[in-house]
């Protein structure tokens, strides 16, 4: 079918339109974090930096003030505080990818004990992990608070680690049962039938050929245990445990910290999940798409 | 041995393995049960506990039973109310955007041009970055001293002074919408999308030839195809835009006044400005409450939507 000259037009008309609503804001930060802020507050905003700079990568990286900092505006304490992004990054990957994997072995089991096995107190465990879904985090947030506090847990990885498995797991189970119950059981049947026991079932048959849903249930539980902000502000105090988004959010609402300083920040923040959304992209939009389309 | 015996259950298979498989089952289950139970529903009972006290942390040494009190005196303020109203405007405008831009982001990716695969790699993006950085970057966008979008009116000629959006009740409540339309619409069009992809050629080719136009062809062939995905959108939306607390935080911070003060802000303000734990968790077990018969509503009428599409 020959597709008009006018819709063409149309056609990359709305995809230019959409591309800048989608990346715009993102180049902006990335724009910011290359100027310096007398460049940044100037009026109108210079689109293009005529002096860009990598000094605010630098400072952050190696946590000694280029020369251009030393001057009065730019050397704030409270800009000081952005240098504990890369602390909070190392905290933030370490907690998500333990929520991923603890994640990933609990729910192996789960989903495969809901879809393949009749058990008593099937349906009722089932509906308690469901509903768990449902509970808004500030619904919780004090008793979780109380109870860490009584474990002696506060401020440290364990808090936010066993916080997160316990907001992650019902959607991941939920997730991995369907995708289980997609996947034909013939295989681990026969392998029963020639006298595997069920978890050499599991770890031989079943584990290989769910490996794209587990990787979608990963990228899900390491983007959720990444952007997680109330627990992670509630439950920790120090830098010793603290995750990215707190870090972020205090430096950014301070309105005396360096703007291009704390966009710096924000870019580093963002690296992580957009790297793992865009490598995962294809089970991500399956396992979507499968998990809520009809 | 299962606690009950199993051949008065007649849907569990009786037989050999029964027993070494309920062993296995519920070993399997074991250490999703026990996280969940202690850090999800336990803390819900622990949440009434003390919602039926009197719990101040100014006074830690009394703690007397109060029974509803505290449920009353929290759902009976008008300042609730209010909330509740806001949060439920923002909801609506937010989940009405989802629908409308999701639908039309998803034609548009669905077409056959060069830049539909970039696109659908692109949008992505905004769902992958953490929301708390979404209202960071939205925030910084729509400042009144250093806003990118300040900077571009200005540079249009549009203004000719910076506007303090977020001093407006009006428009820090649009700045709101905004940031969470950006962040959420691409979730909505990647499933809408994915749906779009398995609706068959054949419905649009024969609607062609008997003369339909774009509209009716959208009308009635497109629109049913949708209505089901449309609906989970519409679900997962609406809960998601009615607990919206990481975008308050990090842009409003509730203000100006409480023009942005939403329901979750509403509750986190109880809690820890007014430090009264009784009337606190009376109010986020309310809201759980809350939560929880909407999910309800929207899953029978999902349930009677997919009666009426015959899946």
């Amino acid at each position: 079918m020959r597709v008009s000259k006018t819709r063409k037009v149309f056609l990359y008309l709305a995809s230019g339109v959409l591309a800048f609503w989608i990346m715009g804001p993102i180049l902006w930060i990335v724009d910011a974090s290359l100027q310096l802020d007398n460049e940044l507050f100037s009026i109108p905003p210079h689109w293009i930096p005529e002096n860009p700079t990598l000094d605010n990568y630098i400072f952050i990286i190696t946590r000694d003030p280029p020369a251009v900092y030393q001057r009065a505006e730019m050397g704030h304490r409270p800009s000081g505080d952005v240098l504990a992004v890369l602390p909070a990054l190392k905290n933030s990957i370490i907690v998500a990818g333990a929520v991923t994997i603890l994640n990933l072995a609990i729910t192996v089991f789960a989903a495969n004990a809901f879809s393949r096995l009749r058990f008593v107190g099937k349906n009722t465990t089932f509906g308690f992990i469901m509903t768990s879904r449902l509970i808004p985090a500030i619904a919780v947030a004090i008793p979780i608070f109380v109870i860490i506090k009584n474990l002696r847990l506060l401020d440290t990885y364990y808090a936010l680690i066993l916080t997160y498995l316990a907001f992650t797991l019902p959607f991941t189970i939920w997730f991995m049962t369907k995708f289980f119950e997609f996947m034909p059981s013939e295989l681990e049947d026969a392998a029963r039938v020639d006298g595997c026991t069920r978890l050499q079932a599991l770890y031989k048959i079943v584990i290989p050929l769910a490996a794209p849903g587990l990787a979608a249930s990963g990228a899900f539980a390491f983007m959720a245990a990444y952007s997680e902000f109330l627990f992670a502000v509630l439950l920790t105090k120090t830098i010793a445990s603290r995750t990215v988004p707190v870090v972020l959010t205090s430096v950014a609402i301070n309105d005396d910290v360096s703007y291009a300083l704390a966009s710096t920040g924000v870019v580093l923040a963002i690296l992580p999940p957009i790297a793992f959304a865009l490598l995962f992209r294809n089970y991500i939009t399956r396992g979507l798409s499968m998990a809520f389309g009809r | 041995m299962p606690a009950v015996q199993a051949w008065r259950l007649p849907w569990v298979r009786i037989g050999p393995g029964t027993r070494r498989r309920h062993v296995f089952a519920y070993l399997s289950l074991l250490p999703a049960v026990v996280v969940i139970g202690l850090l999800t529903i336990y803390p819900v009972f622990y949440s009434v506990d003390l919602a039926l006290h009197k719990n101040v942390l100014t006074q830690p040494k009394q703690q007397p039973f109060v029974g509803g009190k505290n449920f009353v005196d929290v759902l009976s303020n008008p300042a609730l109310h209010r909330s509740l109203g806001r949060t439920a405007e923002f909801t609506l405008m937010t989940v009405g955007g989802n629908a409308v831009l999701g639908v039309l982001i998803a034609l548009l990716l669905n077409q056959r041009f060069a830049g539909a695969r970039v696109l659908q790699v692109l949008i992505l993006i905004p769902w992958a970055i953490p929301p708390v950085m979404t209202g960071i970057i939205w925030r910084w966008i729509f400042a009144g001293n250093v806003g990118v979008l300040n900077g571009a009116l200005y540079s249009l000629g549009l203004i000719d002074q910076y506007y303090s959006f977020f001093g407006n009740p009006t428009a820090a409540k649009l700045t709101l919408v905004v940031a969470q339309l950006w962040k959420n619409v691409p979730l909505a069009s990647i499933l809408l999308l994915a749906t779009l992809q398995v609706i068959p050629h054949e419905l649009y080719d024969a609607a062609r030839i008997d003369g339909s136009g774009a509209w009716a062809e959208f009308r009635y062939i497109t629109l049913p195809f949708l209505r089901p995905t449309l609906a989970v959108v519409l679900i997962l939306e609406t809960m998601v835009s009615f607990v919206t607390f990481d975008l308050i935080f990090a842009m409003t911070g509730g203000g100006p006044a409480d023009a942005t003060t939403f329901i979750a802000w509403y509750t986190y303000n109880e809690i820890f400005t007014n430090l009264n734990l009784g009337r606190g968790a009376a109010l986020a077990f309310s809201i759980a409450a809350l939560t929880l018969v909407m999910a309800v509503i929207y899953f029978q009428a999902l349930r009677s939507e997919s009666l009426y599409t015959d899946r």
